[in-house]
């Protein structure tokens, strides 16, 4: 397994979980930056329905750690209104499926207002929000959508799928003057991994990681499926050698660095949990054909959800969620 | 200090100059449009001079506004320079967004004015993120959303004011009730008669001036800033006032009467405010139509400077997406679809 | 209207929509008056009628805000009909129907405020009025329930009471300027004066330290506005001949008061006097607003202004008084 693709000076790293990388990420961004405030349903008193929060009304204050009315129109355009106008906010959004409610704010207001006022205005926003199936929440609390923002120009989406690489990302996102979507798969919470503990880490944003190296087939991952596609890989070590990448920035997309991998192993599986149909497996496939359609051995395989919503019954909701059974069974077709 | 103080007789004048300069600029901006020289469409503000004006003079100039898809008046009430607003109609790039806005999405953030929006309903969220940033700041401003009657029906008007009081931010509401929504006239929108009603549901003072005098709507800012700035939290003004022209030019206006137009046409907010000052003394007739001429003339230049101006170099389509350089962007402009520049063979 | 009803006692209505909706509820302490709460006061207006034990038909004012037409429809009784009148969504409604009512009516109830019963002053002759509050600032108007209304219009209208004995005639007062821009007259009911101040803006009295001069028809330290700063002077009921004039500054007694709704502060009274009916209080004054009955009304410059106190205003339905001549001659109790 290769190590982290940080650009900083990493003094030491630390055994944490997502949960505490994102939790730590927002801490040191707070107290490195006044104008950076974290605003959300259940953020402060609750510490966040999924805990990641927890602590950081007790070291910030309530105008910094603020809980919002469940009103995410109304407080996601005002993230945007507190954007242009010299703060920081970090907007979480309970889970992604509520993004809907506030769609207006985010393709009119936030993703256009530097491009329609010609450069004249920054938008140093971080859009923090939950995906994915796998704890029985059903339809309306398990999308996964990243899709629709890193498809939507003016805006930047990023998705980790390590510790130290939600700890990265997210303060790379919150330093950034652009607007970032974070996605943060959360049934990786408790995923634990070394994570860099100085304060100055950061990670770039428009960069893949290479988790393991291969040379017989490239597994180009997303959030939980980086995980997944490390065990199948490591499952299958014997008959194949797997190379995984996180991908961490669905736009920009590292072409570079999935072309690189393809170029070497020649036969690509791409692992994400939204659904198949013009996703992110769509987009990665376009851009290795694009790139590198001569390096290409065999007909890139897809795994994510087959085009249904996340179903409420175990049996069904296991049926849709692409795990590294799904990802073993698509590198055996290529290999 | 407010932007123009409306006790003093320089302020008054000001006062007037610019509601003429707003007349001026949409008279003109409307005759280019019908000739074809302005692209898209223009949604024009004549008739509602007083509302802008009355509530940017009696701002701050550091303060914010947001504005609406009709908001040439709100940018030269809020200081903007009218040849570059000129230009950015043209499409320019000595427009105010290089020309990549125009006449729905002038803005100037450095001077307070956060962007004419085509999105009805869609101002009030910024403000109260304005008021937010301004509050968690510790700055002495406030943000003040002008939106229309059509907008008080939209959600996220509701949870934008909801937020702004329930958090006592330093945030200004004011609903331009000019009787249409679009095509539609606003008893055909909303149950409720006074819009300023909607206030008692936030627990925030609502009411309703006179939107043709514009002492009346400065006045009413001036006191709800007062209010914004102690901490007391939001205020909720309705303009009542009326729109002479087409939701856009060339709309048909099938839904009112030559009748209805010519009665507010004479209240018309500029000859009111006009015809008091020569009452008062403060002008003559004489000294009423030099102001208003020279606001034609500056019009007249600015039409000039805007149809004198550079067209954008395609290449700039491609610009000012984002802040950081995304290899996308390079890649795909101008037509190539790969990251090494578009040669189709390898190996 | 039906035939048969052609007969029964009238009760005409005006509900102001633009009332009690003015910059005083930012401002001062002044209470909100929404149309929905209107729509419920009227209706028990209406049926407060009933108390009077006759058929009494009610007509209501038509208006721009489509209120009167609710009021009616909200009714369902076909002795509640709409005011058949042009309606031009200004104060000129209020005018046009307290004229067709004094000659249709047998009572009015006007819901509003000061500013809506001056402008039921203009043209309702003798006609009773039960003036009831909903406005800001009200001197003249009482707060009360739209059922205790009704029932006093009620029995007014009927003939249950001697009108005589239940009403009073208000004063009115008239302000008559002669000014760079020409002459024109403003009149008010409760109090006039003369600010210093430029524009009328948003309307509403904001700041009693701006008065350079006031005139009252009726003073009482229980009245909120320049009324309560007389009333700290000296008491004048409201059917007395003539008032009180005063010119605001220092020099003279210092007045606590009510001045408007949630404010109390000391007012600063140069000189007072009393002012009789017909005899003109007259004031000069550089640039200024004409006010009455807590609003600004017209700007002035260069002028002379002129108050006129007479005692010719709307005859005013004292509530208890007609309450208390029916039960004195048993009208509640149902025979058996």
């Amino acid at each position: 397994m290769s190590t982290d693709t940080s650009t900083s000076n990493v003094s030491g790293t630390e055994s944490m979980t997502v949960r505490e990388a994102i939790r730590e990420a927002m801490r040191e961004e707070l107290a490195r930056d006044e104008d950076v405030f974290l605003m959300g349903e259940d953020v402060g008193l609750f510490g966040g329905v999924f805990d990641v929060s927890d602590g950081l009304l007790a070291d910030f204050s309530e105008d910094r750690i603020r809980d919002t009315p469940i009103s995410e129109a109304g407080f996601l355009g005002a993230g945007v209104g507190a954007a242009a106008t010299g703060s920081r906010p970090i907007v979480e959004i309970m889970f992604s499926d509520f993004l809907g409610v506030s769609m207006e704010q985010t393709m009119n207001q936030m993703a256009k207002m530097r491009y329609m006022f010609g450069g004249k205005t920054e938008m140093p926003i971080t859009i923090r929000t939950t995906e994915g199936g796998g704890m029985g929440a059903a339809s309306q609390h398990s999308g996964t959508v990243h899709t629709w923002f890193a498809h939507f120009p003016g805006l930047i989406a990023v998705a980790p799928g390590t510790p130290a690489a939600a700890k990265g990302l997210l303060k790379s996102a919150i330093r950034s003057n652009d607007p970032v979507f974070f996605f943060e798969n959360k049934m990786i919470y408790e995923q634990t991994g070394e994570v860099p503990t100085d304060p100055d880490f950061t990670l770039p944003i428009g960069e893949a990681s290479v988790e393991r190296t291969g040379e017989d087939v490239t597994v180009i991952a997303t959030q939980r499926l980086v995980g997944e596609s490390l065990d199948a890989a490591e499952e299958l070590s014997d008959q194949v050698s797997v190379e995984v990448i996180d991908l961490r920035s669905l736009y920009p997309l590292d072409t570079e660095t999935i072309v690189a991998s393809l170029e070497k192993t020649g036969r690509v599986v791409v692992a994400d949990e939204s659904p198949l149909s013009y996703g992110v497996h769509a987009e990665v496939v376009t851009r290795l054909v694009e790139n590198g359609f001569y390096s290409l051995d065999a007909p890139p395989e897809r795994v994510g959800v087959p085009d249904t919503h996340i179903p409420f019954s175990p049996s069904l909701e296991q049926e849709v969620l692409p795990d590294a059974a799904d990802v073993t069974a698509a590198i055996e077709r290529l290999a | 200090m407010v932007t123009i103080d409306i006790e003093t007789d320089d302020g008054q004048r000001e006062i007037l100059r610019r509601m003429m300069l707003i007349r001026a600029f949409d008279n003109e901006a409307g005759d280019r449009f019908a000739d074809g020289e302005i692209p898209g469409f223009v949604h024009l503000y004549i008739g509602e001079e007083a509302v802008g004006v009355g509530a940017c003079s009696a701002l701050e100039p550091d303060d914010y506004i947001t504005s609406t898809h009709r908001g040439h008046g709100h940018c030269i009430a809020k200081g903007l320079e009218t040849d570059k607003m000129m230009a950015e109609l043209y499409g320019k790039r000595e427009g105010y967004c290089n020309g990549k806005g125009g006449s729905m999405h002038i803005a100037d953030v450095d001077a307070g004015m956060l962007g004419a929006n085509g999105i009805v309903g869609a101002g009030p969220p910024l403000a109260t993120g304005a008021a937010l940033s301004a509050a968690q700041k510790g700055e002495d401003r406030v943000a003040l959303a002008f939106f229309g009657d059509g907008a008080v029906a939209q959600g996220q008007v509701h949870e934008a004011i909801n937020l702004a009081s329930t958090w006592g931010l330093p945030a200004i509401f004011l609903v331009e009730n000019n009787k249409f929504g679009e095509g539609t006239p606003v008893e055909k929108q909303h149950n409720l008669e006074n819009l300023s009603e909607t206030a008692e549901a936030y627990d925030i003072p609502g009411f309703t001036v006179n939107g043709m005098d514009v002492t009346a709507v400065y006045e009413a800012v001036e006191a709800a800033r007062e209010r914004a700035v102690n901490g007391d939290g939001p205020t909720f003004i309705e303009a009542d006032t009326y729109r002479y022209r087409g939701h856009f030019e060339g709309d048909h206006q099938p839904y009112r009467d030559d009748d209805d137009i010519e009665a507010w046409q004479r209240r018309c907010p500029i000859d009111a405010f006009a015809n008091r000052l020569v009452d008062a003394g403060v002008l003559t007739e004489d000294e009423v139509d030099e102001l208003r001429a020279a606001a034609e003339a500056e019009i007249e230049d600015a039409a000039a400077f805007a149809e004198n101006a550079t067209d954008p170099d395609p290449s700039e389509a491609y610009e000012d997406m984002y802040d950081v350089s995304v290899p996308e962007l390079s890649t795909y402009a101008g037509g190539s679809l790969r990251a090494d520049g578009g040669s189709t063979t390898d190996q | 209207m039906a035939d048969s009803g052609r007969s029964d006692p009238v009760v005409g209505v005006i509900v102001n929509p633009a009332a009690g909706r003015d910059i005083r509820r930012l401002t001062g302490g002044a209470s909100v008056s929404d149309n929905y709460a209107k729509r419920r006061t009227a209706a028990c207006v209406l049926a407060g009628l009933s108390l009077a034990r006759e058929p009494v038909r009610a007509i209501v004012m038509p208006d721009a805000s489509n209120l009167g037409q609710r009021i009616v429809d909200d009714a369902e009784d076909e002795a509640v009909s709409l005011l058949d009148m042009p309606v031009s969504g200004s104060a000129e409604d209020t005018r046009r129907a307290a004229e067709a009512f004094s000659s249709i009516a047998d009572c009015v109830v006007v819901l509003g405020g000061d500013g809506t019963n001056r402008d039921v002053a203009t043209g309702i002759g003798e006609t009773p009025v039960v003036s009831v509050s909903t406005g800001t600032n009200n001197v003249v108007p009482t707060p009360m329930d739209g059922t205790v209304a009704g029932g006093a219009a009620g029995l007014v209208a009927a003939g249950a009471v001697d009108r005589s004995a239940v009403t009073y005639q208000h004063g009115t007062i008239t302000a008559e300027i002669h000014g760079s821009a020409g002459s024109e007259t403003v009149s008010g009911l409760a109090t006039m004066g003369l600010l210093d101040r430029p524009f009328v803006g948003t309307r509403a009295v904001l700041d009693v330290s701006s008065f350079v001069c006031g005139v009252v028809s009726r003073a009482s330290p229980a009245e909120i506005g320049i009324s309560g700063v007389a009333g700290g002077l000296e008491t004048h009921a409201p059917d007395s001949a003539g008032g009180i004039a005063m010119e605001f500054g220092d020099g003279g007694q210092t007045i606590r008061a009510m001045t408007v709704p949630g404010i109390v502060e000391s007012v600063s009274i140069a000189r007072w006097s009393r002012l009789a009916p017909g005899d003109p209080y007259t004031v000069e004054i550089d640039r200024g607003v004409v006010t009455a009955d807590g609003e600004r009304e017209y700007e002035v410059a260069d002028a002379s202004v002129s108050f006129i106190i007479a005692d010719d205003g709307p005859r005013l339905v004292d509530v208890d008084a007609a309450f208390g001549a029916a039960a004195e001659r048993g009208l509640f109790i149902d025979s058996s």
